[in-house]
């Protein structure tokens, strides 16, 4: 099938969105094979996201764990995380294509407060669909879209959150297709969506490989990422897929009842336009999940991940609600450094690595800054 | 089997439910009620946890419906006693998910043997050859829908990948009772029903016995749903209601014929 990996991938979609999922691609295709577009990209990239971002030695961290440890530091970009690479790369996307009107999904608020962000630079109008219960745990993030001037719609249906706000930014596409460019913020969704976010987000990986060879001058034995619907994550691996190098994607475990680990708890079924991992019940109905990380607070999970983790060139573990709040405060006091908490699970990770390997050089993806989950991890009692 | 319920009514209406809402009984019931008023065919729902194709009522029928407990075997038991008493044709209508999660050739079997004659799944593949196979080799009808913004090339290819009738999308956009239908409505049945010789069917949107009445001078039947669900959902009686609302969208037309 069109846009898959192995058996994952493809597009389910209603029928009114196919004609636009074919101009997509056909505009994607031209403006990857367009200098130009590159060009203005890398130029953004560096001029307003601040590209390319430090990959730092964590040298306290690493004496913690008996390991190498570097962190690239995406939570340096503008806007606090990865989310910035790809929102730019569409938005010179859905300018070529003449759109003018933007749509977005967000979870944490990261991928909304960047959507938010490029459509002031580029003069958009943009909503941003949200649930409401992550709209009640990053407040923050919100406040930031609408001085940004992008109106926050609060989705109520099912259970609130990302999943939730991926439908209702689906449904509004369907509705206004000819004006409306849907921003999908991770590696999920129809083709071309996955390819696509993965051709944006793999700044991350060719740099992060270029400066641990400048400066170690050798490549990693692992590379680690969070994985929710798995933007960073596909990234960074990215640029080391065809290395001898581990890729480990990391899963939120959630609290013990719920979670939001789909790869290693989910099995093959469709949702958002996509064949893919997905928690479900025996029914074909979508369960509830849960994840201290609103970003992680997610059934699904992009189909390229499926796909590796089938394959057997990633691997997924697990980290939990409490592990991952250990590890926020950890990089705090270890390195002056306060991760996303979706972050915090790929640092959290580190511990059982630590265990097999000794001595091993690792590079974390930190995929955002975490003053947007000040107030839950408060609350947490750290 | 479809193809001819539809040609052989003067008028067809083809009403939608979504199973086990209120419970799986009042839908059997339910479904009773709509084929004695007068129903061309019967579209019967799945509900779904995620129906993006679906607007605020159809979101609401599908939550309800789960939370009250909806199951796949309970629907499997059911389904054969609903096609023999009401001697219609049953269409089942799916979000390819549930379908899938059996085994999709395994679900479309036991859906076939239980009676049920076509199936539509609003958020299909793109290239739905396969699925379309599927449903050849254990004789189900793939009713396939036809968007405002699917261009002719590929409405061709729909069609001839198409059996029992062509949906004709009305609106861009999800499930739900509209005010006004678009003006450009009748030009695009009236081209798409230049390319088949399958009826063309007008669903999403209609509301009502003066709309259903001004699609079926140019199209071939109307699927009503939304409008349906809401009435169904807030009635006291939801079977007499079913009736009633089956009647008044027949009963207008009936004078008109």
């Amino acid at each position: 099938m069109k846009g898959s990996f192995g058996e994952f991938g493809g597009q389910y979609v209603p029928e009114t969105l196919y004609p636009a999922l074919v101009e997509l691609e056909n505009a994607m295709e031209r403006a990857f094979g367009d200098t130009a577009f590159w060009t203005e990209f890398d130029s953004l990239m560096a001029d307003y996201v601040g590209r390319p971002s430090p990959l730092s030695l964590a040298r306290r961290l690493s004496a913690h764990y008996g390991l190498e440890v570097w962190l690239k530091r995406e939570d340096l970009n503008h806007t606090g995380s990865h989310k910035i690479n790809n929102a730019i790369g569409q938005i010179l996307l859905a300018r070529r294509m003449g759109k003018t009107r933007i749509i977005a999904e967000t979870g944490a608020g990261q991928h909304g407060v960047a959507t938010a962000t490029v459509c002031a630079l580029f003069g958009m109008l943009c909503a941003v669909y949200m649930g409401s219960q992550d709209m009640q745990r990053q407040r923050l993030n919100v406040e930031r879209m609408r001085l940004l001037g992008t109106e926050v719609i609060p989705v109520t249906t099912g259970s609130a959150t990302l999943k939730d706000a991926t439908s209702e930014a689906i449904r509004d596409w369907v509705t206004n297709v000819d004006t409306t460019y849907y921003l999908i913020g991770s590696a999920i969704g129809p083709h071309p969506y996955p390819t696509m976010v993965r051709r944006f987000q793999s700044i991350i990986g060719a740099e992060a490989r270029a400066q641990i060879m400048a400066k170690k001058g050798a490549l990693p034995q692992a590379v680690i990422a969070c994985v929710g619907g798995g933007s960073n994550a596909i990234g960074i691996f990215a640029g080391f897929m065809d290395d001898p190098v581990e890729l480990i994607g990391v899963e939120a475990y959630g609290n013990g009842v719920h979670s939001g680990a789909s790869i290693n708890f989910g099995i093959p079924g469709v949702l958002h336009g996509a064949r893919l991992h997905l928690l479900q019940d025996g029914d074909g109905q979508v369960l509830p999940t849960h994840s201290v990380a609103a970003g992680l607070d997610y059934p699904g999970v992009g189909p390229e991940h499926s796909y590796l983790a089938v394959s057997g060139r990633a691997r997924y573990g697990l980290v939990d609600d409490q592990q991952a709040l250990a590890a926020f405060a950890l990089l705090n006091r270890l390195e002056g450094i306060a991760p996303a908490l979706e972050s915090a699970h790929a640092i959290s990770y580190l511990e059982t690595y630590a265990r097999d390997h000794q001595g091993a050089c690792v590079i974390v993806n930190v995929s955002g800054r975490g003053d947007k989950d000040l107030h839950t991890v408060l609350e947490e009692g750290l | 089997m479809i193809t001819e319920a539809i040609k052989c009514s003067r008028r067809a209406i083809i009403p939608y439910v979504t199973a086990g809402l209120p419970d799986m009984e009042t839908t059997g019931r339910i479904i009773q009620s709509l084929a004695e008023a007068g129903a061309a065919a019967i579209e019967i729902g799945i509900p779904f946890s995620d129906p993006m194709a679906d607007g605020p009522v159809l979101q609401q029928a599908s939550k309800q419906a789960i939370d009250s407990g909806f199951k796949m075997e309970a629907l499997f038991e059911h389904l054969p006693g609903w096609a023999a008493q009401c001697r219609v044709p049953l269409i089942i209508m799916s979000y390819i998910n549930p379908l899938m999660r059996g085994g999709l050739a395994a679900t479309l079997r036991r859906l076939e043997s239980s009676g049920v004659s076509g199936i539509i799944v609003p958020d299909e593949p793109t290239d739905a050859g396969e699925l379309f196979q599927l449903t050849q080799d254990v004789g189900l009808d793939l009713i396939r829908l036809v968007a405002p913004t699917t261009p002719t090339e590929r409405q061709r290819e729909i069609v001839s990948q198409c059996r029992g009738f062509v949906y004709a999308v009305a609106v861009k956009g999800v499930t739900g009772a509209r005010t006004l239908m678009p003006p450009e409505l009748e030009d695009n049945v009236r081209a798409l029903k230049s390319l088949t010789d399958l009826p063309v069917c007008v669903g999403f949107g209609v509301a009502g016995a003066a709309q259903v009445d001004a699609i079926i001078r140019f199209a071939d039947g109307v699927i009503v749903g939304s409008y349906l669900m809401e009435r169904l959902m807030q009635a006291e009686d939801p079977v007499a209601a079913a009736r009633e609302v089956m009647k008044n969208l027949g009963g207008e037309l009936s004078e008109d014929i």
